[in-house]
């Protein structure tokens, strides 16, 4: 499927603050960015924009440094002891190391990592996490709530009777919805995807895709994927990153029909990484 | 046969069987080698007992007699068919698979190095059942039962004589033991009666409880939650190791140096429990810390990633997931409180008191009251020491099999 | 929620944290304070002019002599290190077999069940350990061996032993148990039956893990106080035999710290020995620790 409506044509690479340069500031910015775990340098001097409520692919090779972007984006980069920081990390405008709560950080930046989690808590407890932690106790708005994250995350048919079961006593597959789900619990204005299919069956991936796009409207979409034909399916703009360098970055449809690089070339059709 | 050949002239080459009774019997003759192996091919695979083995035998023109040993041993299951294709070069564990695929290998002399057999050599092919131990097995086999022997005796060596110094003891202690030697109160402590230092047992316990487990509990959290990989952490893990390892009399020391002298509590109960509390710290921030380790680091991540802080995490998700463990914990401290008789001794246990206990005051512990009537007291009945004894062994055990029940029960109704 | 509920929601999230922290930090506090308030009571000792040197060579023990008090605790140290030593020759061999049975060989139910017996015996309580000593044993030795009395460092060497064993077992068995499974598989591929295992495969592999085993052992054993207190007989002498009656470093100040006048020379004394008991275990302590770490930064 191809959007319908082709993204506008945006020079995603040097900085754009809603100055003169152009009418759409940007909602996740990267400024030179470099992370080190220990010698290995992970992200090389990335400069990137992402616009507002779009889809964004970021795709590449193995140990591009994907994972290692969407990490310092909602900063459990810290985490990790070895790793090293450098450049800037701008959300709505904001650098996350300096204006931000980094826990109110967090809660605004849905994130779902590969390895499906569900936690030792009963499906709804699960999905209700994050919201009582941020205040929202009134049963009623906490039901709706969970109701809504759990059909978004396309798990609601199969768990609606059986909110009471562990998290972790469900397939893999309904894991990973589980993980879906409790990251659209906070509402966030940001949602980072790395991988998020791996352990979901193709044709419900599918009908999560198509929620994805009807998401796009509320808030903006960062979604790594190894699946090219995923990011050319979903994205509006894809980003290609190879061993902690970016490639390049565009409109999705230019990057898989006119891509300026000859390595994103090779890469798209399956000829490199 | 040639007609040549004189017949009274013993052929060049013989096939003989052996069989389980030791007996050889010649089943044919060739002349060449290559006939011989047809022979040996041509053998019926035989489904009931097979021989042993067979022998290849190279005689002299003029005499049958062979050397004693044979120049090679081949193994080949007796049993099998169709074994061409198959790369085995008939060792016991390789053997060949049926005759003629032994009669092929060695006509191909694939595997062997040496030339056609001289006169009176031979070489014996085996049977060898599949699926079977070969010798080499046998061997480790018997070796290993052997060790496994070796050790179970010497797990015996060590559970047989102190359980059955344990049931020694009930049998002894077995008239004095009564309802009312448990639950009352003897005059002058020569005839039983050791509710007084149960009691006083019972609130050493619970108040050493109340001072360390707090602490030991936070201190585990903060040694698996908080601290970072630096030096002063392993300094921290350094000093509950030692604090650990500190001898109980030395305990006593520090009890009578900073509780009863410089705090000015005295010889009380208050005093003792404090000493007990800290010999039992390390024991509670060990296992608690085990407790939080065993909860998986990727749920931590998971909420940290919702926006969760770190305490929110811990007090929403990892102590509930790991209180179990740390009430295992506990409940060892528990145990071990009540058994211990030399951080007391000084620091506030008293021979003899009377009801009703004062925090500032020396109580009666069971453990100092066995030491008493063992070795301080002249004739107490001998199963009254041996009950008391047992009441106390009891009450250790009884307590740390609850700690053991409560492991068994949470194993069996892990969350993940 | 109001910005002042998030606030104070805030500080007592503040507040907790730093009483975890300050928990965490009281291990350190505790040791310190261990060492500093035994060795503050001998301090005045060594103002006194107190012979160092003969109270670490001497061997005579006499702290209650009007006459002439004598402050050697070299008996006592030979005592200590004697029935320790008793201890380990009789422990380390069962105890290690015992981990070594129970990782490789026991299975199921019996493993189960002898793990929990074994957990059981490392509570008995050090005074029901004296206790069996007193009663049981020594009727025992008298009647085997004809000695004249049945407490001495064969009875203390036999109970300590029978103590240490669960720590010995159950920390050899983890560090048994520590090696990977993959080494284990790649010997039973090779062929290699489970004895072989053990002894080419495992002993190498968990050595300074069953080194710690056997330190911890002896830190236990070292600092033992009731039981070799009620079971050694305390006769500060050096002893000749193994059926000699023996005196430790630790039943000595659970033996005489109750009548030493306080703050005399005699009660300073026995802190001193409590001292020495401190440094003697940290170092066993500290070097099974240090054998541990070992391990683990091999492994990385
Ligand atoms: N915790 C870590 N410690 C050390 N190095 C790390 C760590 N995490 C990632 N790296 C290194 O950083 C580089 C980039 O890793 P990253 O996980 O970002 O790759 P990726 O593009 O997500 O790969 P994949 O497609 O396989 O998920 C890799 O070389 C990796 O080895
Ligand atoms: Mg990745």
């Amino acid at each position: 499927m191809v959007n319908p409506i082709p993204p506008p044509e945006l020079d995603l690479q040097t900085p754009r603050d809603g100055g003169p340069g152009g009418s759409v500031s940007s909602h996740v910015a990267f400024r030179n960015l470099t992370v080190r775990y220990g010698t290995k340098t992970a992200l090389d001097g990335v400069n990137l924009e992402i616009p507002r409520q779009s889809i964004f692919a970021v795709i590449g090779p193995a140990n591009s440094g994907k994972t290692t972007l969407l990490k310092c984006i909602n900063r459990t980069i810290d985490f990790i002891s070895s790793a090293r920081v450098s450049g800037e990390i701008l959300v709505d405008g904001g650098d996350v190391y300096r204006q931000w709560n980094v826990y109110e950080l967090r809660r605004r930046v849905g994130m779902v990592f590969p390895l499906p989690v569900g936690l030792p808590m009963s499906v709804y407890n699960n999905v209700a996490y994050a919201p009582r932690r941020a205040g929202l106790h009134n049963r009623r708005e906490l039901d709706a709530l969970v109701e809504s994250c759990l059909r978004r995350a396309m798990l609601w048919d199969e768990v609606q009777d059986r909110l009471d079961l562990l998290g972790t006593r469900l397939s893999g597959g309904q894991q990973q919805r589980l993980t879906l789900a409790r990251a659209l619990s906070l509402r966030p204005d940001i949602l980072c995807l790395d991988e998020f299919s791996i352990a979901i069956d193709p044709v419900t991936t599918m009908r999560i895709e198509d929620i994805l796009r009807e998401l796009k409207s509320r808030m903006t979409i960062v979604l790594v994927t190894n699946l090219v034909q995923q990011a050319r399916r979903l994205a509006d703009y894809t980003a290609f990153f190879s061993a902690g360098r970016l490639v390049e970055v565009g409109p999705t449809e230019k990057l898989f029909t006119r891509p300026e690089q000859q390595l994103t070339e090779r890469y798209i059709n399956g000829d490199y990484g | 046969m040639r007609d040549d050949v004189p017949n009274n002239t013993p052929p060049k080459y013989l096939l003989a069987a052996e069989t389980a009774e030791g007996a050889v019997i010649t089943l044919g003759s060739a002349d060449s080698w290559e006939e011989l192996l047809d022979l040996l091919a041509g053998q019926p695979e035989n489904d009931g007992v097979p021989p042993m083995a067979y022998r290849l035998i190279r005689t002299a023109e003029t005499e049958a007699a062979v050397k004693k040993k044979p120049r090679r041993e081949y193994f080949a299951n007796f049993r099998g068919a169709g074994g061409a294709g198959r790369e085995d070069d008939g060792t016991e564990s390789a053997p060949w698979w049926g005759l003629d695929h032994a009669a092929a290998n060695l006509a191909a002399r694939r595997f062997d190095d040496l030339p056609p057999l001289a006169v009176r050599e031979w070489i014996r092919i085996r049977h060898k059942e599949p699926f079977t131990p070969g010798a080499l097995e046998r061997r480790k086999r018997i070796k290993e039962a052997v060790a496994e022997y070796v050790f179970l005796a010497m797990t015996a060596a060590l559970v047989i004589p102190i359980v059955a110094i344990l049931a020694y003891l009930v049998v002894k202690a077995w008239p004095a033991l009564s309802f009312s030697f448990i639950f009352q109160n003897s005059e002058d402590s020569q005839a039983g009666g050791i509710w007084a230092p149960l009691v006083g047992t019972f609130f050493l316990v619970w108040i050493s409880l109340i001072i360390s487990a707090p602490i030991g509990v936070l201190a585990g959290v903060y040694l698996n939650e908080y601290a970072r990989d630096n030096w002063f952490t392993r300094l921290i893990n350094l000093a509950v190791v030692n604090l650990a390892g500190v001898p109980s009399i030395v305990h006593a020391l520090f009890g009578v140096g900073a509780f009863v002298l410089a705090a000015g509590m005295g010889q009380s109960l208050l005093a003792a429990s404090c000493t007990v509390a800290i010999m039992t710290l390390p024991v509670i921030i060990a296992s608690t810390r085990e407790a939080l380790a065993a909860v998986p680091m990727a749920f931590r991540e998971a909420c940290w990633n919702l926006g969760a802080t770190r305490w929110q995490t811990i007090r929403t998700l990892v102590l509930p997931n790991s209180i179990s463990g740390i009430l295992t914990g506990v409940i060892l401290q528990v145990s071990r409180a009540a058994g211990e008789t030399a951080p007391i001794l000084f620091t506030g246990a008293a021979l003899f008191t009377s009801f009703p206990y004062h925090l500032d005051q020396p109580f009666m512990a069971l453990s100092m009251h066995l030491y008493a009537i063992c070795t301080q007291l002249q004739g107490v009945s001998d199963s009254v020491q041996y009950g008391t004894a047992v009441v106390l062994i009891g009450l250790v055990l009884a307590v740390n099999g609850l700690s053991i029940g409560l492991r068994v029960y949470l194993r069996s109704r892990k969350k993940w | 929620m109001t910005d002042g509920w998030r606030l104070f929601k805030r500080a007592a999230e503040w507040l907790i944290e730093a009483v975890v922290r300050l928990c965490g930090w009281s291990a350190i506090l505790f040791i310190f304070a261990i060492f500093f308030f035994i060795f503050h009571k001998t301090w005045p000792l060594f103002a006194e002019g107190f012979d160092l040197r003969e109270f670490l060579t001497s061997a005579r023990w006499q702290p209650t002599s009007t006459v002439h008090p004598c402050y050697g605790i070299l008996a006592l140290l030979v005592g200590t290190l004697a029935v320790t030593g008793l201890a380990m020759a009789l422990a380390v061999p069962l105890g290690l077999g015992a981990a070594v049975y129970l990782s490789e060989f026991a299975g199921g139910k019996t493993k189960e069940i002898l793990k929990i017996v074994i957990e059981l015996l490392a509570t008995v309580p050090s005074v029901v350990w004296g206790f069996i000593g007193y009663m049981v044993l020594g009727p025992i030795i008298i009647a085997v061996t004809g000695a004249p009395v049945g407490v001495n460092l064969l009875n203390g060497g036999i109970i300590l032993a029978l103590m240490s064993v669960p720590v010995i077992v159950s920390v050899g068995e983890d560090a048994l148990k520590a090696v990977p499974d993959s080494y284990r598989e790649a010997a039973l591929a090779l062929g290699a039956s489970r004895w072989e295992i053990v002894y080419r495969v495992l002993f190498p592999a968990a050595k300074s893990g069953l080194l710690a085993a056997v330190l911890l052992g002896v830190g236990r054993a070292i600092g033992e106080t009731m039981a070799v207190l009620m079971a050694t007989g305390h006769a500060a002498q050096i002893p000749h035999s193994l059926l000699d009656p023996i005196c430790t470093l630790t039943a000595t100040i659970a033996a005489e710290l109750g009548e030493a006048p306080r703050d005399g020379t005699h009660y300073r004394v026995l802190f001193l020995i409590g001292v020495v008991l401190f440094v003697i275990t940290f170092i066993v302590n500290l070097t099974a620790d240090l054998v541990v770490k070992g391990i683990r930064t091999e492994k990385e």
